[in-house]
């Protein structure tokens, strides 16, 4: 097993043994299961058509799964944030990197098992919360493998930052500047949203500076484009296109997703030359 | 005190080692000592600097293979950073280091390099044979060795019965046993002990002593940078003193201490005087009933005894007297 995979390997095995995963997966349980109730008290009611449930339900999934990517931005700042930092500082790192192996390999053996552990909660929580939904109204969102992809890569980025942060910055620091990093992204996102709505240049140009600047946003609004069946994106068009933060006109462009790629790749780089360039 | 890198013969007591390894030790003793095989350590003029803090300054010196080396020195004169610099955790800021022959922080080298930090911590929620087995995978040991390399390290600092138990349970000091149970593994030529008994209690420091002998019987090169110069007086073959990021004396035991030891006498049956006859033994004083003789050679007391029973003197009572470390390590620093 090479060294990266050793340390993934280890990576996962610390993080499935600590109570903080189990708390995460009883509060996704918890909430699914509220979710049912909520779905099938929507798909049961005889205040709404039948028309206006079709677009109910698709709306209610989609803040259902805005609070799941949220969960999921949290858990990777939370869980990346410490994973180098605190090690520095508590000394467990210390014999570990004086074995025959590149710090990059840390880093990176550090990213796969977090990031395995991101992929492996962002299919999970899919494969539940769209079964809750399928068994209590039959709705089943367009593309739900994407919607999952799209969730686990907006988690991943910011996994990747938080990771970056570690190597230089002690771990509450770390955390809170990843979370208020995401935070500050969706509400560009808004921003840009309601400039949109109002024509105000200004704001729409915030909102998209912001999606280039950190793509969660962007990939955020990947993933609703895919839970939305076309009788909404029908009903929003019909509506006068984007006035809504819990919508997506359309799919990311090629452009986009290479955007976000060079943006991963620089993170990830920056995080290693942190890294290989610290001194113990 | 010259500096010199010559090994001098130790001077403890001999103790029968306590296996360290399953690794033929005759095998490891001969490769440690074929000729023309480099230091295990040789730095030259080795600075590093903290902004305008001058941690290590121009450090110079040479650890031989199969020697206990001493790196000695109080709080804050620099030997954990030259540990670091050593281990390519930190970079120096000038001069040059070879540690098993290559450039610091060289990845092959440190395969053969184990070592217990000074702030040692393992991962808490695993198995201490677990930590054992994530070490064997970074040193790349054999998979089928892994069982008995695990076995063996346990074995030698006293956790064979806890080896399933999760670090988090562990005392300090049973993390501390643990971590130079790590520092054992994958056979290496050299390991770098950081303050190893700071958690102990006697019992863990006796049994560190012995691990340290046994290492060397099997030709490994300790390094071991400790202020307790007790532990360094009884395991080291030579020592370093450090203070303020410099090397201030280096040497074997006897020479730093000096050769010439003191010897105190009680003789009757002589008279008054006698002893101006035996000036070519040392300097003579009375103390009350005793006689001191400062700077003999300890292989002469003998001789001395001879002669004073050759002349009729009642030897009474003979007592070899050395300088302590500790008494010569603080002379060291005084001289600064």
């Amino acid at each position: 097993m090479s060294p990266t995979l050793t340390i993934a390997a280890l990576t996962i095995r610390e993080a499935v043994r600590r109570r903080l995963l189990l708390a995460f997966l009883a509060i996704t349980v918890l909430i699914a299961g509220l979710s049912a109730w909520g779905f099938d008290r929507l798909s049961h009611t005889h205040s709404l058509t039948s028309g206006e449930t079709n677009l109910a339900i698709p709306q209610a999934l989609i803040l259902f799964m805005f609070m799941f990517s949220f969960v999921l931005a949290l858990s990777a700042s939370a869980i990346a944030s410490p994973s180098i930092s605190s090690e520095v500082e508590s000394g467990v790192l210390m014999t570990i990197v004086t074995r025959p192996l590149r710090r990059t390999e840390v880093v990176l053996g550090k990213w796969l098992g977090l990031a395995t552990l991101l992929a492996g909660y962002a299919a999970g929580v899919c494969a539940l919360e769209f079964g809750v939904v399928d068994w209590t109204s039959g709705f089943v969102p367009p593309n739900p493998v994407l919607v999952s992809v799209y969730l686990f890569l907006e988690a991943a980025l910011l996994l990747t930052l938080a990771l970056l942060l570690s190597t230089r910055i002690p771990v509450i620091a770390a955390g809170v500047i990843g979370v208020a990093v995401f935070g500050a992204g969706w509400l560009a996102g808004v921003v840009g949203t309601i400039g949109s709505a109002l024509n105000v240049a200004a704001l729409r140009t915030v909102g998209q500076v912001g999606r280039f600047l950190l793509p969660t946003d962007g990939l955020w609004h990947a993933a609703i484009y895919y839970l939305q069946p076309p009788s909404l994106i029908a009903q929003h068009i019909a509506d006068g296109g984007q006035r809504d933060p819990f919508y997506a006109q359309g799919a990311p462009s090629w452009a986009y997703l290479l955007w976000v790629a060079c943006w991963f790749s620089i993170i990830m780089i920056a995080a290693v030359a942190s890294f290989e360039r610290r001194e113990l | 005190m010259s500096p010199s890198n010559s090994a001098e013969p130790h001077i403890v007591e001999d103790v029968a080692p306590r296996p360290v390894s399953s690794v033929d030790a005759a095998s490891s003793a001969e490769r440690s000592r074929e000729p023309g095989t480099s230091p295990a350590i040789h730095a030259l003029g080795l600075s590093k600097r903290f902004g305008d803090t001058v941690a290590v300054n121009s450090l110079s010196m040479t650890v031989e293979r199969g020697e206990v080396f001493g790196f000695l020195g109080p709080n804050g004169a620099g030997k954990t950073t030259v540990v670091k610099l050593l281990l390519g955790l930190a970079r120096p800021s000038g001069g040059e280091a070879l540690v098993l022959g290559a450039p610091l922080g060289d990845r092959e080298a440190r395969r053969r390099i184990g070592y217990l930090p000074e702030l040692f911590r393992f991962q808490a929620l695993l198995t201490a044979r677990e930590v054992l087995r994530l070490h064997c995978r970074l040193l790349a040991v054999p998979k089928a060795a892994w069982a008995e390399q695990e076995r063996s390290a346990l074995e030698t600092v006293g956790l064979l019965e806890r080896g399933d138990d999760r670090v988090g349970t562990f005392s300090k000091g049973m993390q501390q046993r643990l971590g130079l149970g790590v520092a054992l593994l994958g056979d290496p030529s050299l390991i770098v002990l950081d303050e190893p008994t700071s958690a102990l209690d006697p019992v863990g420091r006796h049994d560190v002593r012995e691990i340290i002998r046994g290492l060397r019987e099997r030709g490994c090169t300790v390094f071991l940078n400790t202020h307790l110069l007790e532990e360094a007086e009884h395991v080291c073959d030579r020592v370093a003193v450090i203070d303020r990021g410099r090397t201030i004396a280096t040497g074997g035991l006897d020479e730093l201490l000096g050769r010439h030891s003191r010897v105190r006498l009680r003789v009757g049956g002589l008279g008054e005087g006698w002893w101006s006859r035996f000036g070519r033994f040392g300097q003579w004083q009375r103390q009350d009933d005793w006689l001191v003789v400062e700077g003999i050679d300890a292989a002469r007391i003998a001789e001395l005894v001879g002669e004073l029973v050759a002349l009729g003197g009642q030897v009474q009572a003979v007592i070899p007297e050395h300088q302590s470390l500790e008494a010569r390590f603080l002379e060291l620093l005084g001289e600064r």
